[in-house]
């Protein structure tokens, strides 16, 4: 379910990036409670019609703070473009309440090492775990390694600037930019050059060793660096179970990907204990499919993101252009998302 | 009256017993952060009836493990190792990685067809690091090592000990023929500090000191006589500790539950571990961090301190004119120490021993100690 929620504030942590302040009226407050780490799934109205997109919270639900979330323009983007430029103060946007599995869970007497990983706008939700964990778990301590293009493009550079000094037994940040400029600012960039790859995860990490034994990973970034990321925690011995990933920036289409759909393959829906018998058109969704053919589908942020509309394979094959919400124990048992499922296969056969 | 009986110092049945129970289930030092350095290092250290070796993995982590092979239960590893890719039992070779999981055994087609290595892992403990020491809890799931001394940090030291430097041949070992609560008690004994050490620690104000216990661990502090503190660049024998500003000043000696104490003054800061070894045994060993320095520096000020020392403090050794070799006569407090918890011991054993009264605040100490262990046992 969506609520409007008015902007209060917009200000921009960098020339290329807003950050929109939301008012939640009382009445709200509880349900737009959530973890750090979490997101929002907004509705936009873009040129008379609707985009669905989802963004992580920067704010910190354990600081006495309006819910925050900031976006970064892309090229060509719609929605990106349009909070970049046309969002005004005041203005009404339809917003589901947070939710998401990437988000730590913080314990005030907990005493752990946190490693955090981002890249780009993939600092969103880091932003929001480590505010947390620095004024909620007073005891722990955090590592961030944090890649960036060139020295402009660090969103929210300040902030932690002002964090690391503030807490300086406890938050440790690494910079590290692909492509420095050498003009941008008085002095040239002395600090870590380079993406972070599998070679710069393991420096990291040396470089860090950490005190409280306890540890949890966070990284967030585009799909290749996670996978990298988790590829090189791994080759540490780091526990699968203690690496938590969110992939930003989502659809596959961003990554000039496409999807080789089948043309009218044909699709049979099990669902409410009837089936139905449709036709997919090349490059719509199962959902689109399903909507267009009035079967009670369920869906809700149609961004891949929510889960709402998972269900089962049963034949045939399907390629998601973004998944954020199954993981890899979900798709081996056969899960899809079907606001993101373009069929491979002349013949699918799915169950809700 | 004393609460716990005289057996509580002498049987066997009752040494294993706390070494099950209280040793058994709490957190207990196991060394300095830098004694394990690199990936693959390890130590070992002894938890009541448990051997627990600590390794560092190659994500830089600590893991505690249970030292003995899960294949027969020999005792995996020996003292201390560095950078070992994986930890191997002598006795048939079974082979763990650092992570404690099962890799490899020799033979394993002909002689374990059934045998999931999967499956197999070494026992877990717990292990962390607080204030820059190695702590480590028999369980795999201890409470947190920061709730465990909840409250205790603010009563102790400004010393940050990660910054401080171990100096060379500063540790010492010694095992004492007493029990280690009569070394506990000693260390917490108030009412003696003016009297046993009359002429060692003369530099403290023994009766301005400041002392109680949060939860099971006991905190001390008590500042210098003014003499030694209005004249403290001269006296103090190391450079002064950079945190140990002059509202610090003086010494806090805290006893952290089991069997660890700290003392941590104005120019030292040294570990004091109290390793039961039996009824009558304890093994202590003592180890000494001081401020950076250089050696021209270290020489410098203990010269100082050594020849303005007699001029200001004035003091000989309790019985100074008797045999060099007499403990009492060194001008060691802690020879002085361990000489009275092995005349307290043997008494026990006599006959006649009986305790006719403790001390209203000096010895309260004591009496809250023995009831904590006391507490322990009957839980």
């Amino acid at each position: 379910m969506f609520h409007k929620l008015k902007i209060s504030n917009l200000r921009q942590p960098i020339a290329d990036a807003t950050t929109v302040t939301f008012d939640v009226p009382n009445r709200l407050y509880d349900a737009f409670n959530y973890y750090p780490g979490q997101h929002l799934i907004i509705k936009f109205q873009v040129n008379g019609k609707e985009a669905r997109r989802s963004y992580s919270l920067n704010s910190s639900p354990f600081r006495d703070e309006p819910l925050e979330i900031t976006v970064k323009k892309v090229k060509g983007g719609l929605v990106s473009n349009y909070v970049n430029g046309q969002l005004k103060i005041g203005d009404e946007l339809e917003v589901m309440v947070p939710q998401g599995r990437f988000y730590a869970d913080i314990k005030k007497e907990e005493y752990k090492t946190y490693y955090l990983f981002a890249a780009g706008s993939g600092i969103t939700p880091i932003l929001s775990i480590l505010k947390s964990v620095l004024y909620e778990a007073v005891e722990s301590r955090i590592h961030l390694l944090y890649g960036n293009t060139h020295q402009d493009s660090i969103i929210f550079k300040e902030e932690l600037d002002a964090l690391e000094q503030a807490f300086p037994n406890r938050l440790q940040v690494v910079h590290t930019l692909s492509n420095p400029k050498v003009w941008s600012t008085w002095e040239q960039w002395k600090g870590r050059k380079g993406r972070i790859d599998e070679a710069a995860v393991e420096w990291f990490i040396n470089q860090h060793p950490p005190i409280a034994q306890t540890t949890s990973y966070f990284i967030c970034g585009p799909g290749a660096m996670n996978t990298g990321i988790r590829k090189a925690l791994m080759g540490l011995d780091v526990p699968r179970e203690l690496i938590h990933i969110e992939q930003f920036g989502g659809t596959k289409a961003d990554d000039n990907h496409t999807i080789d759909s089948v043309d009218n393959a044909s699709l049979e829906v099990h669902i409410n204990g009837q089936t139905h018998s449709l036709k997919i058109p090349k490059g719509k969704t199962i959902l689109q499919v399903m909507k267009d053919a009035n079967t009670q589908a369920p869906y809700s942020c149609e961004s891949g993101v929510c889960g709402t509309c998972a269900c089962t394979l049963v034949s045939g094959t399907v390629e998601m252009k973004s998944n954020m919400a199954l993981e890899d124990k979900d798709l081996k048992k056969g899960l899809i998302l079907s606001c993101q499922s373009l069929a491979t296969s002349e013949s699918i056969v799915i169950r809700f | 009256m004393p609460i716990l009986p005289v057996e509580a110092y002498t049987s066997q049945e009752w040494f294993d017993k706390e070494q099950e129970i209280i040793f058994g289930n709490s957190w207990q030092y196991a060394g300095l952060m830098e004694d394990i350095q690199d990936p693959g290092d390890y130590i070992t250290v002894q938890c009541g009836h448990q051997n627990i070796v600590i390794v560092k993995g190659r994500d830089q982590k600590l893991r505690a493990f249970h030292n003995l092979c899960r294949h027969r239960g020999t005792q995996l590893l020996r003292a201390v190792g560095k950078k070992q890719k994986a930890l191997t039992c002598p006795y048939h070779d079974w082979t763990y990685n650092l992570s404690g999981e099962l890799i490899s055994v020799p033979e394993k087609e002909k002689e374990f067809p059934d045998l999931e290595l999967d499956k197999i892992c070494l026992h877990k403990a717990s292990v962390d690091i607080w204030r820059g020491m190695l702590w480590v809890h028999p369980k795999p799931n201890a409470e947190p090592i920061t709730e465990w001394f909840k409250g205790c940090r603010e009563q102790m030291g400004p010393h940050d000990p990660t910054r401080l430097i171990e100096y060379p041949d500063s540790s010492y070992e010694k095992v004492i023929n007493a029990n280690w609560k009569i070394v506990a008690e000693n260390f917490m004994d108030v009412y003696h500090l003016a009297h046993l050490h009359s002429n060692t620690l003369q530099m403290y104000d023994h009766a301005n000191a400041k002392f109680g216990f949060i939860g099971d661990h006991y905190m001390f502090w008590e500042p210098h006589v003014p003499k030694y503190k209005d004249n403290l660049d001269q006296l103090m024998p190391f450079k002064r500790i950079k945190e140990m500003t002059d509202e610090y000043l003086g010494a806090f000696v805290p006893w952290l539950f089991p069997n660890f104490g700290l003392s941590e003054t104005e120019s030292s800061w040294s570990t004091f571990h109290a390793i039961p070894l039996g009824p009558d045994k304890t093994k202590v060993v003592v180890r000494t961090k001081l401020e950076p320095m250089t050696n021209w520096e270290y020489q410098k000020q203990s010269m100082k301190s050594y020849n303005s020392w007699h001029g200001i403090m004035g003091s000989d050794t309790k019985y100074g004119n008797q045999d060099p070799d007499d403990p009492m006569a060194t001008g060691d407090f802690m020879a002085e120490d361990v000489y009275a918890c092995e005349q307290q011991q043997k008494s026990l054993k006599n006959p006649l021993f009986n305790v006719t009264m403790t001390a209203k605040y000096g010895e309260s100490t004591i009496r809250t100690f023995q009831g904590i262990i006391k507490k322990w046992m009957e839980q």
